[in-house]
């Protein structure tokens, strides 16, 4: 495979975080992510940015909600 | 056509409640309209659970509900302002040393500010797909959007982020 420009490896993101390229493309991804410092800057950006909001964005349902909606649940 | 074995409700509710109430918190930034869609949604899902014929997960069928109920209410506020204190109720009180609950909860408020700036439309997809961790495919089924519009939106909601929240990359 010829390798990727930025714009062909921007259009790829998505797949490439869902790991759903086949693995020729992504080889191609890698190869270009290796050797070009501003796409490996906003790949390693946007992955930081999901890593942080699923370590610290995730809410929990606050235990009397839970009880209370359970208990209306199991009645029903 | 077959009918999908149906789970029992209150095994849906205890394995999706907290991402449906992420969902709902992020989407409306209120944790008391929050908790009103979180009932709603597993009502609905209680009442209409026959109607499930096990096309595509039952999460997104869930999240479904839930993203419409917060639509909903989104509309029905729509010119009213929205109260900067509710969201503050959001973060709960973070484990560790006091410095560190510091530095957690001013992280956790520029999380907030951040994913609140966004569109409702590509925070939904943002928080189902990289907070929650559902499939491109099953964010497409609960936003009822194609797997591209799903993936444009994601693309633009993670660039966002990015610029908002530079000074923690």
């Amino acid at each position: 495979m010829t390798e990727l420009t930025c714009d062909e490896l921007d259009a790829l993101l998505p797949e490439l975080f869902d790991g759903r390229l086949s693995p020729e493309v992504e080889s191609a991804s890698l190869r270009h992510l290796a050797t070009c410092d501003q796409c490996r800057i906003v790949v390693g950006d946007l992955e930081r940015v999901g890593e942080m909001y699923r370590e610290h964005g995730r809410l929990t349902l606050p235990d009397d909600a839970r009880a209370r909606i359970r208990a209306i649940l199991e009645q029903g | 056509m077959t009918t999908a074995p149906q789970p029992s409700i209150v095994a849906l509710f205890e394995r999706l409640a907290d991402g449906v109430y992420t969902l709902a918190a992020r989407m409306t930034r209120d944790r008391h309209a929050a908790e009103d869609i979180v009932q709603e949604t597993f009502l609905r899902a209680l009442t209409r659970l026959h109607t499930w014929r096990g096309e595509g997960s039952i999460d997104a069928w869930v999240y479904r509900i839930a993203y419409h109920q917060s639509i909903a209410v989104l509309r029905r506020r729509r010119d009213e302002p929205t109260d900067p204190a509710t969201i503050r109720d959001l973060v709960t009180d973070p484990e560790g040393s006091a410095e560190r609950r510091v530095l957690t909860m001013e992280l956790a408020a520029r999380l907030d500010a951040a994913i609140g700036a966004l569109a409702p439309t590509l925070r939904a997809a943002f928080v189902l797909r990289d907070v929650e961790g559902l499939s491109t495919r099953d964010v497409a089924s609960a936003l009822e959007l194609s797997e591209s519009a799903v993936k444009m939106r994601l693309k633009r909601a993670r660039l966002a982020l990015r610029r908002e929240l530079e000074d923690y990359l």
